[in-house]
């Protein structure tokens, strides 16, 4: 075969034009007389409307003696309304062809709703009664539960779970809302009566501070008159959560946690620490930062050494996490079990080098052209454009964000790098969880 | 409601063969200015022989090493530069490779997968072999091995496709053969199956056709077409009888996979059955949801799946047990609900209802000009041409409710198939006790 090689021309790679400039759709924003807040982002394109319904009170919000309260509201809404038991609701839903999920996080509770174009003025008053209107039936609410508490019981069979519950109780303790999972406790998920969801329901979903993304083929002022219909008799404002303060670092910070686990095919690694909120003028050099050590799971420098080059993992990757306070970093793989120190060894001395010295010129730019030049993709269908737009909503970003974002990106520079490394991802301010393994 | 709210949908493009018998499609969309490039090559798991399972994606994970002049690390670190992303992947009857790029670097992903189709083997080395063979251990230690209920559907296609089936064995491959792969039997695979005749090639997006066609006569043209392939042999008939298995794992629940070998995707059959399979399965109100869930509260949640697959195809149902309740009462119900449906009680509302789900799916898959890059590629590939995907779009619309009772009766018998029990490994043990 070097034989049929050689005969084979070898072309030149091509030289590239000048990249298209990004573009990012501009949405309509208005108020409904209520105080909702809408934005909307209208493109026939695909034949689709992705909605996306929030208010701003997630588990952050979830009484003490009931952890879990507000994903129990989240899994009730679309299990009986007022107006529609839990089948009538399913039928309509299913009859549209539409799909309909809702889900709380710690800062946030969000309906997400898909519908087939032209279904607009019969989906959107269906997500009007399911995130208003609720009814909590007691025997849907029961059931509910139990299968609430029978997957928390299935979520410790998977070594991959521990870990990440591990983390985050590691690096923010049992005193902040973001150690502990949305999801809950056995005891809190098990014991929190009707009336605490109903409560937590009747308070948190309000419409002023809530927000209404739409986005994909549908008519502006159709949405924007089915909207007031829909939602008009609604009123209100959504309580503010108070927070306590972030931890400066993890109780056990420079530390490793290993937790056992017999005959475990892999060990998996995480090390965490406390990041920063999404609004903080940080967040996009750290977004920078972290593509270059972790964000690309091939090219990133945690990609490259663990799997590239050691061929230890099938992938390697960190983030940080968005939120209202301080969220967390994490850096996340799972090794062959007997290189499982190893891997923890590389791990951190990957991200030790980021704090040391500052990033090459060229390997910033091909981080910087990858976030800025993949943003068409970014906004390809309508649930990613809502998703793009909730995220200004969610965190209070400015509307020209998105807009902005090529020049903010473009104007990073390696000691900015270096800075929010040392700030967020010094070794000595990170904790290590490691499940099986050696 | 009327039937046919819900229009079938068409992805308009326009083909062209190379001399090599490349087959070329382009699909324009300007609306975003960015160009999916997806190769396709008419290989997978079910190409490769027993005792070297996972050859293919063993392969397709090799490509992804260097090519003679993208030398390691080239491919990701050029696209990413120029704002694209790639990926491959490998099932049963094909294998892929994919680019999705800002407008102005189609040819720079024309030329990656060039230089990896025609100057590949003199950088395949015992190096690079031995190193993604423990990517690739890994991958089926993290996707399958250690995770609960994995090993299942891998047990569940050796009962569904016996013997020696070439769907009979995972794509992932099984360990031992991983570790016995050499660098010829790489070698041999790629030199048989990854060229112009055995290969489709779509761009879909920001791209003229007409420019798309002269790019791949430019980068392909010239390149042998390969070795002619022997076409598919009929399909080997299914195992006859039901074949039922308890698996123990390290999990807290009982988890039922039971699964038939069904006609292949693209036939009338296929298509009623993907109907049912969302009738069944998909959203709040299907049959399973309120017998396992719902009403039935036996189960904490079901689903149920269609492969779209060549040589035959797989309806699947999976159901998780809530606590205390027996694998056995799962089966029971899953089996009566799918009889009913046999006997005929679905109705034409039903029908038309998990007709909007499945156009929402559709929608939603065909959303990108990647999604819509594969499924003219896999059409060309699986189906024999391209055209074939709008034939079975509106394949669609003419399904009815005795189609869905007779698929169901024909195909989905208690009396065949196969079913595997993921059982908790304490309870296994005190059974067998």
């Amino acid at each position: 075969m070097q034989r049929d090689a050689a005969r084979r021309r070898v072309m030149e790679a091509p030289a590239l034009g000048a990249p298209p400039v990004p573009r990012v759709p501009r949405p309509e924003r208005w108020t409904l007389s209520n105080g909702l807040r809408v934005v909307a982002v209208p493109r026939a394109a695909i034949p689709q409307v992705a909605l996306r319904l929030a208010v701003p009170v997630g588990s952050a919000a979830d009484p003490a003696q009931y952890p879990g309260t507000a994903g129990m509201v989240a899994a009730l809404l679309t299990e009986g309304t007022l107006a529609l038991d839990a089948e009538a609701l399913n039928a309509r839903i299913d009859a549209l062809g539409a799909s309909v999920s809702a889900h709380a996080g710690h800062d946030h509770s969000e309906v997400e709703m898909t519908l087939l174009a032209g279904t607009l003025d019969e989906g959107i008053p269906l997500l009007a009664e399911l995130a208003t209107r609720p009814a909590f039936p007691e025997d849907e609410t029961e059931r509910v539960r139990a299968e609430a508490l029978d997957a928390l019981e299935a979520r410790t069979d998977e070594p991959a779970n521990v870990a990440d519950d591990r983390l985050l109780a590691e690096v923010f303790g049992a005193d902040h809302p973001y150690g502990h999972p949305v999801f809950g406790t056995a005891e809190g998920v098990g014991s929190v009566p009707r009336a605490a969801l109903e409560a937590f329901h009747r308070e948190s979903f309000r419409p002023l501070g809530a927000y209404l993304v739409a986005a994909g083929d549908f008519d502006p002022a159709e949405l924007r008159a089915v909207l007031e219909r829909a939602f008009g008799g609604w009123t209100g404002r959504a309580p503010g959560v108070v927070y306590p303060p972030a931890p400066e670092r993890p109780a056990r910070a420079g530390e490793r946690v290993a937790l056992p686990w017999e005959d475990s095919a892999q060990g998996e690694v995480r090390i965490g620490g406390v990041g920063l909120p999404r609004r903080s003028p940080d967040w996009i050099p750290a977004a920078v930062a972290n593509y270059v050590l972790g964000g690309s799971t091939i090219l990133g420098r945690l990609g490259a050494n663990l799997r590239e080059d050691k061929g230890w993992t099938y992938g390697v990757r960190s983030g940080f996490s968005a939120g209202l306070e301080p969220g967390g970093w994490s850096a996340e793989t799972a090794v062959a079990g007997e290189a499982t120190s190893d891997a923890v060894r590389e791990m951190l001395a990957e991200i030790r080098r980021m704090t040391e010295e500052p990033v090459p010129e060229e390997e910033l730019r091909r981080a910087k052209d990858a976030l800025v030049l993949s943003l068409p993709r970014a906004f390809e269908t309508p649930g990613r454009v809502a998703s793009r737009f909730s995220t200004l909503e969610a965190y209070h970003l400015p509307h020209d964000y998105w807009e902005r974002f090529p020049d903010r990106i473009a104007a990073v520079t390696p000691d900015e790098v270096l800075r929010v490394c040392r700030a967020y991802l010094d070794p000595a301010r990170l904790v290590t969880v490691t499940v099986g393994g050696e | 409601m009327t039937r046919f709210s819900v229009p079938s949908i068409r992805i308009p493009f326009r083909q062209h063969l190379l001399g090599n018998g490349m087959r070329v499609i382009a699909h324009e969309d300007h609306g975003a200015p960015i160009v999916a490039v997806h190769l396709m090559y008419h290989a997978g798991s079910r190409h490769e022989r027993p005792g070297r399972t996972g050859l293919a994606h063993l392969l397709e994970h090799l490509m992804f090493e260097g090519s003679e002049h993208a030398p390691k690390g080239a491919f990701d670190d050029l696209l990413e530069r120029a704002g694209g992303t790639n990926n491959g992947s490998t099932w049963l009857d094909r294998t892929n490779y994919y680019e999705v790029v800002p407008s102005h670097a189609v040819e720079l992903a024309l030329w990656l997968e060039r230089d990896r189709m025609a100057h590949f083997l003199p950088v395949l080395g015992e190096e690079m072999l031995e190193l993604q063979r423990g990517v690739v251990i890994n991958e089926r230690k993290q996707h399958y091995e250690n995770r609960p209920y994995g090993m299942a559907d891998e047990r569940l296609g050796q009962l569904l496709f016996p013997g020696e089936h070439p769907y009979g064995w995972p794509t992932i491959g099984y360990i031992p053969d991983l570790e016995a792969i050499t660098l010829e039997d790489a070698r041999t695979f790629y030199r048989t199956y990854y060229t112009p005749s055995n290969s489709v090639l779509v761009f879909a997006g920001d791209v003229a056709a007409d420019d798309a066609f002269a790019l791949a006569e430019r980068y392909y043209g010239d390149l042998p077409a390969g070795p002619a392939l022997p076409a598919n042999g009929a399909a080997p008939s299914p195992a006859p009888g039901h074949r039922r298995e308890t698996l123990p794992d390290r999990v807290s629940f009982p988890r039922v996979y039971r699964a038939w070998d069904v006609p292949a995707y693209g036939t009338p059959d296929w298509v009623a059955l993907d109907v049912l399979a969302y009738l069944l399965g998909d959203g709040d109100s299907s049959r399973l949801q309120r017998a396992l869930v719902r009403d039935g509260r036996i189960a904490q949640e079901t689903d149920t799946y269609l492969y779209p697959t060549e040589l035959r195809a797989v309806f699947g149902a999976v159901a998780t047990a809530r606590s205390g309740v027996p694998a056995e009462a799962l089966e029971e119900t899953l089996h009566r609900t799918i009889g009913e449906v046999a006997a005929g009680s679905a109705t034409e509302e039903e029908v038309t209802a998990a007709l909007r789900r499945v156009r929402r799916d559709q929608v939603a898959d065909l959303a990108t000009v990647e999604g819509r890059a594969e499924a003219l590629a896999y059409a060309a590939t699986v189906l024999g041409g391209a055209e074939r995907l709008d034939e079975v779009m509106e394949a669609y619309a003419r399904v009815t409710p005795e189609d869905v009772a007779r698929v169901a009766a024909e195909h989905l018998r208690p009396e065949a198939g196969a079913t595997v029990v993921v059982a908790p490994a304490g309870e296994e043990a005190r059974d067998a006790a």
